[in-house]
């Protein structure tokens, strides 16, 4: 899981002029679109600049299945922290439609939810300002693992050897999965 | 009982680690109540009137002795001495300070125990009937379903922030004693004319607000595909139930609104999990891990089947009463199944005092395999009985005060905390129903009344079921006082009940000194038009409401019937 905590290092900066987002925005690597942006550019943009996009939490991921390869970073939304749409339409980035692009949680994230977003195939997370980044990276250890299938591990318990997810190999080994760097 | 594997024990030591670690940011002002508030129900822990009540789960309503020791444990040590079962199987603790909850929760995981998704809007503890295993009704064992069921939906990363929370309740035997229609999915499981197992599935059933009984939405799914037809039935919740009112967020509100819409949704989100979803292959229980969770509910060592004994025709009334009301037929010959009543004077109904929890927790180390049920209407089940020492149990049982043989009568009633303890209530629901137990303490008149569900909720959250209930007390609060709406006619879907069907209110709302007037009024209505052999429900149906209206109406003397 990576944290987007200083906007200036973030490589991906939304297409927005000084009345909003650009109806038409240029073609730059790196543009953050909304869905009415990527609508309006979709069948000009050159498909070896990837996009970015950024959905809310209604948007029906099927919708943008044609259009996934051409994106390099989605960018899903909580309105709330306890709102869990957005985690439907991450699971289904990955496991349906094989998304390998980075999958981004922005608006009211907590620290707390930061298991269930890699699990559901988020791989970034810009926290609430007020959120602590030792914590959220505490907040990735307390499971050595679970009972039903995800993104990190399609395997549900039953169908894993769990005598592995015990000691301090497999240890070291969640470790390095759940490294987390700011950027 | 299901066997914690290293896994399942580890698990719940994380999830209670976990938990501390969130209490203490919380108490150090780190974590606000308003983000600590989900994290905390997600565990079991509400904020009520007095201190913060803790929900344990019970899965599928199965305990041991040593489980039970541990809960009085934590009610003489932790709370003031009781808790409370619930119609969810759970057990309930009312005074716990919250600065006491992690070392709590460490006690619960040392005996495989925790609150996980015992409330939150996520998928609740699954429950099913007290009977199973043991039950001579039974088609096929629900236990091992529900606990394949408890893994798959135990933190489950996608669903554990759905619009509302959500109810699984399952039921293996030719009677319903899980009331499956009242839940949010409703499992009953079947074999087909093949012999194979499978689950008929119904959805969007739920009390509250809006009482709504579950539609079929599968006639028969083959049993190994359930995790994936829940996945899709949740999905689909999850994407389109409604966030923006909570009366109106949960599934049976979306499944009323898209009626046929909403199954095909379904259908096709299922279709497509099989079919294209990585891991979806991973998903389908595999026969060998089934085996494996089974085993760990074969019949216990200790049980050797013996041949039926014959009732003593001269036995003793109350011994007679007891074998009549509190033991159950059994699968296994020589056995019997027994109620422990919780529901006697001068304690709330389904409360124990640690005392009792003890008392409990030997008598089925003693009689019954040192394994127990809470069922769904509130009292605790010894599974596992010779019938030889069915005259010992009676009375050991009856000196600890379980021996009431009340159960399915109109003293055995389903009743949840109200608004002596529950910050949610808008009436008290305790002191009626101890008015309405002290007018019907002549258990010779409890007997002639017969069969009858009475249940009462403190408020429209129907914990206590009063949509269910043959006769159904409603707690609601008009202008800061107490007043009670009657119902008539509920059921919760047994045979004697009927379909399940939400009772209809017999007028406006009465006074609660005017409740055990009114009640008695409603069964002396009842005993004067009842034909030979009528329950109280048969009668309802058969004469209909305005004869128990009427009679209701003129135990008005603080309101007015219009």
């Amino acid at each position: 899981m990576q944290f987007i905590t200083h906007a200036s290092q973030d490589p991906w900066h939304a297409a927005g002029g000084e009345d909003g987002p650009q109806p038409h925005p240029p073609v730059r690597a790196h543009s953050l679109l909304t869905l009415e942006q990527w609508h309006a550019v979709r069948q000009t943009w050159p498909a070896t600049v990837p996009a970015g996009i950024t959905l809310a939490n209604t948007v029906d991921i099927e919708t943008l299945a044609a259009d996934l390869l051409r994106f390099g970073l989605v960018v899903l939304h909580f309105p709330k922290w306890v709102d869990g749409r957005a985690y439907t339409q991450a699971r289904l980035l990955r496991a349906r439609y094989r998304f390998r692009g980075d999958v981004r949680a922005t608006g009211d994230v907590l620290v707390d939810m930061v298991p269930l977003l890699a699990r559901t195939g988020f791989s970034q997370a810009q926290l609430r300002a007020d959120q602590k980044l030792d914590v959220a990276q505490r907040a990735l250890g307390f499971f050595a693992g679970h009972y039903q299938g995800d993104v990190l591990q399609p395997r549900p318990a039953f169908a894993r050897d769990l005598r592995q997810e015990a000691g301090p190999a497999a240890e070291r080994a969640r470790a390095e999965l759940h490294a987390g760097q700011g950027i | 009982m299901y066997a914690y594997t290293d896994f399942d024990r580890q698990f719940v030591h994380a999830r209670a680690a976990q938990f501390r670690d969130q209490l203490q940011r919380h108490l150090a002002g780190e974590l606000p109540d308003d983000d600590f508030k989900a994290l905390r129900l997600q565990n079991g822990w509400y904020v009520q009137r007095h201190a913060p009540m803790l929900r344990v789960a019970v899965p599928y309503g199965a305990l041991s002795a040593r489980q039970l020791h541990t809960l009085a444990d934590i009610a003489r040590v932790h709370d003031r001495g009781y808790g409370h079962f619930t119609t969810r199987q759970n057990l309930q603790y009312n005074w716990i300070p919250l600065a006491q909850a992690a070392d709590v929760m460490d006690k619960l995981a040392a005996v495989d125990m925790h609150g996980i998704q015992t409330s939150g809007n996520c998928i609740r503890n699954i429950t099913s009937d007290a009977l199973a295993g043991v039950a001579a009704d039974e088609i096929v064992d629900p236990r091992p379903y529900c606990e394949v069921m408890r893994q798959w939906s135990t933190l489950h990363p996608e669903f554990a922030f759905l619009p509302r929370k959500f109810k699984i309740a399952v039921s293996g035997a030719a009677e319903d004693r899980a009331a499956i229609g009242w839940h949010d999915v409703g499992l009953q499981l079947k074999k087909n004319a093949a012999g194979a197992i499978g689950f008929q599935v119904l959805v969007g059933g739920g009390m509250g607000r809006t009482p709504i009984i579950g539609t079929e939405i599968r006639s028969f799914l083959p049993w190994d595909q359930i995790l994936c037809y829940l996945e899709a039935i949740v999905r689909v919740y999850n994407r389109y139930g409604r966030r923006d009112n909570a009366y109106k967020a949960r599934i049976k509100i979306l499944v009323k609104a898209e009626g046929q819409k909403y199954f095909d949704a379904v259908e096709a989100e299922f279709a497509r999990i099989l079919a294209e979803d990585v891991g979806a292959g991973l998903q389908l229980i595999p026969q060998a891990e089934f085996d494996r969770i089974a085993a760990s509910f074969a019949r216990p060592a200790g049980v050797v089947p013996a041949a039926d004994l014959p009732t003593p025709a001269d036995a003793p009334l109350p011994y007679q009463r007891w074998l009549q009301r509190n033991v159950h037929a059994h699968q296994v010959p020589g056995y019997k199944a027994v109620t422990l009543s919780l529901k006697r004077a001068g304690l709330p109904p389904g409360d124990a005092t640690a005392d009792q929890m003890d008392a409990a927790a030997a008598l089925s180390a003693r009689y019954s395999q040192g394994e127990l049920r809470v069922s769904h209407d509130q009292n605790l089940v010894l599974p596992w009985v010779r019938q030889a020492d069915l005259p010992a149990l009676f009375e050991v049982a009856r000196a600890a005060g379980f021996a009431t043989p009340n159960i399915g009568l109109i003293t055995d009633m389903i009743n949840c905390p109200g608004g002596d303890f529950c910050a949610l209530a808008n009436a008290r629901s305790i002191p009626v129903a101890a008015a309405i137990s002290e007018r019907f303490a002549d258990l010779d008149e409890v007997y002639d009344i017969g069969d009858i569900d009475l249940h009462i909720s403190g408020c429209i959250n129907s914990c206590g079921h009063h949509h269910s209930g043959h006769i159904g007390i409603l707690g609601v609060d008009k202008d800061g006082s107490e007043w009670y709406q009657v119902s008539l006619g509920g059921s919760d879907g047994s045979t004697i009940s009927g379909a399940a069907m939400a009772g209809k209110v017999i007028g406006p709302s009465f006074a609660a000194e005017e409740v055990p007037d009114v009640i008695e009024a409603v069964i002396d209505t009842f005993r004067a038009q009842r034909q030979a052999g009528e329950r109280f429900i048969d009668t309802v149906r058969r004469i209909g409401l305005p004869p128990f209206k009427a009679a209701a109406d003129a135990q008005r003397h603080l309101t007015a019937a219009h």
